[in-house]
């Protein structure tokens, strides 16, 4: 099998809720897909359930192969240190970390000593247009700076797969524009797959491909170009 | 209709928004109790002097005499009897004093109601047989305490009790003073335990009013994103403030009425603390209703202004995003301070005065203080620049980050710390229960030494306690052959004699009683009983500073609290993001944990070195062991204590990080 990451028939339930009804989905290396839907439709879940922050109430989840989603709290949690990366909207970086130990700090939570953990994270300052801001804290950054950090983050300790929701939600259009470009190029650099869930087409544009989610169900699995 | 749509979002805040509103209002509850508690003080010494006032006559000066007072100290099985002697001058008629129906006729005494209990339960001979003929049993307007021992003797004007001379020294008594009135003033002893007491409170409320501010942030803590979203639909500053006052205002009126109730179940238990020679009327513990009326008004208003200025950021930015910045550096010229005040106690010190031991207090106190956050943040330094591991990264940039936050939460403790180092040397302990109590001295009226010493022998064989009495010039002194002699070096060198001996209490309370009324006016004593205030002075120190300690630790304990719950509720979405993705729970808790361990091991342990050095200069005699293992054990339970209380908000983190805001989207 040639998918990295692979859902399938995964259900999860809010109460009443059907947050997920069914849903198959797999990534292949590489991939970027973007995951849309309106508000409510069961986008981010299913991301939750992929990247097994969530367990599903059914179906299963495979990384290389190996089943994750009957995997305790702790080493999923292991998994999701080492295998994923994860961007959010805003928020995921220590306001009080310089930026190159927020890098690093995925690293060191793997067991990397503190210099080389900083010193492998400051590699990633330059490509990601970050030279010279190394020892800044998230305050002093504007907000495409601070998510270009948060890329950093994801991919310091290269992942199978970075997961990113509503990545550029708090950014304007052009710096939105700008860091998705970042986040698509060093993802596809670094040979990990990218799974983005958004509810902009413009963001969803910077992916291989786009699944829409509505009402718990994958309706499309269009390819682009 | 801001209270209503407050009352609402308070309603709705979910099982984590209550969690913070519980917390808020047990903060609050505590706070207002111990508020009640530093007030109540206040008013009970003031009720005491008021009460005693009649006790310390005031002479006529230009006004009408109506009558003779005089008092002085007698003794029984080691405690203080006031002996007050009344006279109405002749056609008068004086008011009686308090707690009596009638002026006493001369002859006749009144007993207090503990005094009376003493003399039935002892044998006449020890007791009962000094005062004669009681008449009836004192009210409790004429006692500074319900235990208190106190005899109140009618006299003749021209009785040899109201025209011999006395000790002048007005801790034995005070002489024969002609009235106008029976009201008195408070006594210099009572006034100075008001000051002493009302020092006390602002020791104890400055500490108070940083805990509701705390209190109050952690209500804002919860609301923020909240009422940020207010603000994005259109919410006005002002209706964001109302609301925001109007929320914590109505948790922190629920916590203050908590507060005022627990304060009134505890003042049966508080009531029993001895101070001043005896337990409390609970009456007096109880604060005038205006004030406990003020106190549970303005707690809560008070909370509402932590909470405006807590809420700042959010008025400024609708998106609730607060700027960080890199901290500008302490200046290291606070430490100047500390070394400055270090410096000067050895130097200041040969003053030996009570004045100068509170302005030391005071300055290192202040001191303290002021380097306090300084050291912290080069803890934090020191630590972030040592961390191999991430936990203690987080909690060493933590401190260099907010330097003065994490001094809020172990302040109190170091603060305490320092009381305790410096009491612990000053311990009075060595100078209590070692003294002479088997020679009897009495001053004779000059060139009577002889025949009062022949009185006294006859006295004493006719009670069948066998004394050798001698005489030194005007002092006859009993010497009780069935004492046994004391060794202790340090009773010996305090002896008046050098020969300390110590006897049975009911073989002194036998001499006593037959000894009573030999020189009129005055009271044999034994060493013992001259150094009885002195003593009583410093147990109540002792009292005073483990009550203190206690405030000062619950203060610093619930603190602790109440700040790494609001420090996790601050943070939870950072806390929840990293943890979602990957970060163990036990690093972020990790570094929680030594955020507050770190500065608390090293300010506490220096601040108790500081006072402990600070006290040097001022010790009495050795450290006493028992004040010390008293004092280290309350600081070790205000630490562990203050451990403990971060180690709750525990919950708190593993419920804001287990659930990473799931939504059916």
């Amino acid at each position: 099998m040639n998918d990295v990451l692979a859902g399938r028939a995964l259900t999860k339930r809010f109460g009443q809720t059907v947050a997920l009804a069914g849903v198959d989905m797999a990534v292949r290396p590489g991939e970027a897909v973007a995951i849309m839907g309106p508000s409510g439709s069961g986008k981010s879940t299913l991301l939750h359930c992929l990247a097994g922050i969530m367990k599903p109430d059914s179906g299963e989840v495979r990384l290389e192969g190996t089943r994750i989603d009957d995997m305790g709290e702790r080493r999923r949690s292991a998994l999701r240190r080492s295998r994923f990366g994860f961007v959010f909207q805003f928020g995921q970086l220590l306001p009080e970390l310089p930026a190159d130990e927020n890098v690093a700090l995925p690293l060191m939570l793997g067991g990397v000593a503190r210099a080389e953990a900083v010193r492998r994270g400051r590699e990633w300052f330059a490509p990601l247009g970050l030279g010279g801001m190394e020892a800044r804290r998230p305050g002093e950054l504007s907000g495409g700076q601070a998510q270009r950090v948060a890329i950093a983050r994801a991919l310091v300790t290269r992942p199978a797969v970075v997961f990113a929701d509503e990545p550029t939600g708090a950014l304007d259009q052009t710096t939105g524009h700008d860091t998705m470009r970042l986040l698509v190029e060093a993802t596809k650099h670094n040979g990990a797959s990218l799974i983005v869930v958004t509810h902009d087409p413009g963001v969803a544009g910077w992916c291989d491909r786009t699944v829409e989610v509505r009402d718990g169900v994958l309706l499309t699995a269009g390819a682009r170009a | 209709m801001n209270v209503g749509l407050a009352w609402r979002l308070l309603r709705g805040g979910g099982r984590r928004g209550m969690l913070g509103t519980w917390l808020t209002l047990g903060a609050v509850a505590v706070s207002t109790a111990l508020l009640l508690f530093a007030v109540a003080v206040d008013f009970a010494f003031a009720a005491r002097a008021d009460r005693g006032a009649w006790r310390n006559p005031v002479a006529a000066g230009s006004r009408p005499a109506v009558a003779v007072e005089a008092s002085r100290h007698d003794y029984v099985r080691g405690r203080e009897i006031t002996v007050v002697d009344l006279a109405a001058l002749p056609g008068k008629s004086p008011e009686p004093p308090p707690g009596l129906s009638r002026f006493p006729a001369p002859g006749e005494v009144w007993l207090s109601p503990a005094l009376a209990e003493l003399a039935g339960r002892l044998p006449a001979a020890e007791l009962a047989a000094r005062y004669p003929k009681p008449a009836g049993v004192l009210g409790d307007e004429a006692l500074v305490h319900p235990d208190e021992l106190i005899v109140v003797a009618g006299r003749a004007p021209d009785a040899p009790e109201l025209t011999a001379a006395r000790s002048s020294d007005w801790i034995v008594g005070s002489q024969p003073v002609k009235v106008a009135s029976l009201a008195g003033e408070p006594t210099e002893d009572a006034e100075g335990y008001q000051v002493l007491a009302l020092i006390a409170s602002v020791l104890m409320v400055v500490p108070l009013l940083v805990f509701g501010g705390a209190a109050a942030r952690l209500t804002v803590a919860r609301r923020d994103q909240r009422l940020a979203a207010l603000r994005l639909v259109g919410a006005t500053p002002g209706q964001v403030v109302a609301m925001t006052v109007a929320e914590a205002v109505i948790v922190a009126f629920a916590g203050a009425l908590a507060g005022a109730v627990a304060y009134a179940l505890a003042v049966p238990l508080l009531s029993r603390v001895e101070i001043d020679g005896g337990p409390w009327f609970v009456a007096d513990l109880w604060p005038h209703p205006l004030v406990m009326v003020g106190a549970v008004v303005a707690v809560p208003l008070l909370t509402g202004l932590s909470a405006v200025a807590g809420l700042r950021r959010v008025v400024v930015s609708p998106l609730g995003v607060a700027k960080r910045e890199t901290p500008p550096a302490m200046r290291w010229v606070r430490l100047l301070a500390l070394v400055a005040v270090l410096v000067a106690v050895p130097v200041v010190s040969r003053g030996d005065s009570a004045g100068l031991i509170a302005v030391v207090i005071g300055l290192a106190f202040l001191s303290i203080n002021l380097v306090g956050p300084w050291v912290v943040g080069l803890i934090g330094r020191i630590a972030a620049a040592s961390a191999r591991r991430p936990a203690r990264l987080l909690a060493g940039r933590r401190l260099v980050d907010d330097p003065r936050s994490a001094w809020r939460t172990v302040s109190g403790v170091a603060l305490t710390g320092f009381v305790a180092g410096f009491l612990g040397l000053l311990s009075p302990g060595t100078l209590i229960g070692t003294q002479d109590t088997g020679h009897l001295r009495v001053s004779a009226p000059a060139g009577q030494a002889a025949t009062v010493a022949q009185g006294a022998r006859d006295r004493l064989s006719k009670a069948g306690v066998a004394a050798a009495v001698t005489t030194r010039k005007d002092v006859v002194v009993i010497a009780l052959k069935d004492a046994t002699p004391l060794t202790d070096e340090d009773a010996r060198r305090r002896a008046p004699d050098g020969l300390p001996t110590q006897t049975a209490p009911a073989t002194l309370d036998r001499a006593r009683t037959a000894l009573a009324g030999l020189v009129p006016g005055r009271t044999p004593t034994t060493q013992a009983d001259d150094e009885y205030f002195g003593g009583e002075i410093l147990g109540d120190i002792a009292v005073g500073t483990v009550v203190v300690l206690s405030v000062s630790f619950l203060v610093a304990i619930a603190s602790a609290g109440i700040t790494a719950a609001s420090s996790v509720l601050d943070r939870r979405q950072t806390y929840a993001l990293l943890r979602l993705a990957g970060t163990p729970l036990e690093v972020l808790d990790r570094a929680r944990r030594a955020e507050t361990l770190i500065p608390l091991a090293v300010m506490g342990g220096g601040a108790i070195l500081v006072g402990a050095f600070c006290g040097i200069p001022f010790m009495i005699t050795d450290p006493n062991l028992t004040g010390l293992v008293t004092l280290v054990v309350c600081v070790a339970v205000g630490f562990a204590g203050v451990v403990g209380a971060g180690a709750l908000s525990r919950p708190l983190l593993r419920s804001v990080t287990a659930d990473p805001a799931p939504r059916p989207d």
